[in-house]
């Protein structure tokens, strides 16, 4: 599926890096935003079932498979967040 | 708050994937109550006491308020603002779709023509003013295919349709079919019963489902330019027990023959389409009807209907929201252009009805009063009769 919409893309600020910085910034707020409402689901299963994980969770050291999960996540995390420099309208 | 109504076809969201779509809704609620509202006080305090200043006189149309307000930084930062929420609302929805897009593929073929039909045209010709752009900035538009069977469009818009509009059609996105039945036919023209009905440019039939209830004993038919927009409706028209037979025609020139309809309808159909089109669809629409035969197009206020400076606001959407032909439908004069195609103008009626209708349907106790703040707004209907 593309990722850009046909069309010509209007220009809001006197400089145009200035949009693509302004994506940057609101994709990265929406992610902040989508990682807080997970944390919160946790947090609220882990503590309607009694269980307390403040201390495992700071002794968590990952294995070789999740570490190469957590590689792949930001990647797709970052193109994410990004998404505005890989269109070809702003280049 | 209601949530969508969870039908078979409906892609399903993972947890980051739905708090990517809240993410975008709570984004345009803080846009809407308070970055817009600013605009409106600059050009007051601002904008206007300055063209004032330098004409001597106040605007007086959109294009002058538009060139005031063009110096205004806080304009440029909405505008962003909404472009930018415009884009994060189909890029939420469209990772979800993609993630599923096999599944309900597969899902779409087991359940087919069991009660309604599905006709794609192979050799069909997309009209080129819905290719130019893409229309609403959804990416590849309504009618583009990526795969076999593909349907990815017609969920993304289904789903993209209730994120945008933060559910204000209903659980269903049916508001504007619903709100035609049930607070204008049923209302006015009780002893209606067509027998046939035609749904033009349809999209994913969400408009065209409420027909099927109101009038169980009519056949309908729905068309619309794009494939997977089709595909998808006839999926989901059939995972909801509704028949409904859709087909790929343009509703500027249809296959079906003359007076074959009793009720032709569209919804916000006209303002996607070029003048020429809009003429080409009521002549269309005269064709279809057997004599006595309604015609019903839905649409959002026209320029007329609005002052200059909301005029201004709605005008935004032209070149910021992909809408090519917004503007020049809402300046023009329907009444006439139904009247040239061969409707009678005593048989031509421009109204506004209560919109909101899905909301009654979910409270059945409630006040008078109730019933009234229960209701948005308005549509906007041109009817005519043959």
């Amino acid at each position: 599926m593309p990722k850009t919409a046909k069309g010509k893309r209007p220009v809001y600020f006197d400089d145009p890096q200035v949009d693509k910085l302004l994506g940057i910034t609101m994709a990265l707020i929406g992610e902040v935003s989508v990682l807080h409402e997970r944390l919160d689901t946790i947090e609220r299963l882990l503590k309607n079932q009694g269980i307390l994980l403040t201390e495992e969770i700071e002794a968590y050291k990952p294995d070789n498979e999740v570490t190469t999960e957590r590689e792949q996540w930001r990647a797709e995390y970052l193109a994410r967040v990004l998404r505005v420099l890989q269109e070809d309208q702003y280049t | 708050m209601e949530s969508q109504f969870q039908h078979a076809m409906l892609p399903k969201t993972t947890h980051d994937e739905q708090a990517r779509q809240n993410f975008v809704q709570s984004m345009k609620m803080h846009i809407f109550k308070n970055i817009a509202p600013r605009n409106k006080e600059i050009y007051e305090k601002v904008a206007k006491p300055r063209f004032e200043r330098e004409h001597q006189r106040s605007p007086e149309n959109r294009y002058e308020i538009r060139s005031a307000m063009e110096k205004e930084p806080h304009y440029h930062w909405w505008g962003a603002f909404q472009r930018l929420n415009q884009e994060m609302m189909w890029d939420s929805v469209m990772i979800s779709v993609d993630r599923q897009l096999p599944d309900l593929i597969k899902r779409a073929k087991d359940q087919s023509n069991q009660l309604g039909t599905l006709t794609l045209d192979p050799d069909f010709q997309l009209p080129t003013h819905q290719t130019a752009v893409d229309i609403h900035c959804m990416p590849g538009g309504y009618h583009s295919e990526f795969t076999e069977n593909d349907l990815a469009a017609g969920a993304i818009y289904d789903r993209g349709t209730y994120v945008y509009g933060i559910g204000w059609l209903g659980p269903h996105n049916d508001d504007m079919g619903l709100s035609i039945v049930h607070n204008y036919l049923q209302t006015e023209f009780p002893d209606f019963q067509p027998r046939k009905i035609l749904d033009l440019g349809c999209a994913v039939g969400h408009s065209t489902l409420p027909y099927v209830d109101a009038y169980p004993n009519a056949e309908v038919y729905a068309i619309d330019v794009a494939a997977p927009m089709l595909r998808y409706a006839h999926a989901r028209a059939e995972a909801m027990g509704k028949r409904v037979h859709f087909s790929q025609q343009n509703a500027e020139h249809t296959k079906f023959a003359d007076g074959s309809f009793d009720l032709v309808v569209s919804h916000i159909l006209l303002h996607e389409i070029p003048l020429p089109a809009i003429r080409r669809v009521m002549q269309e629409c005269y064709r279809l009807l057997a004599p006595g035969g309604m015609m019903i197009h839905a649409e959002a206020p026209l320029y007329r209907h609005m002052d200059a400076y909301t005029a201004f606001i709605y005008d935004w959407q032209t070149a910021n929201n992909n809408e090519p032909f917004w503007s020049a439908m809402r300046d023009s004069d329907l009444t006439a252009l139904a009247t040239e195609a061969g409707f009678s103008s005593d048989q031509v009626i421009e109204k506004f009805i209560p919109n909101g209708a899905w909301k009654e349907k979910l409270t059945t106790t409630h006040s008078s009063q109730e019933k009234e703040s229960s209701q948005r707004g308005t549509w906007f209907v041109l009817a005519a009769t043959k």
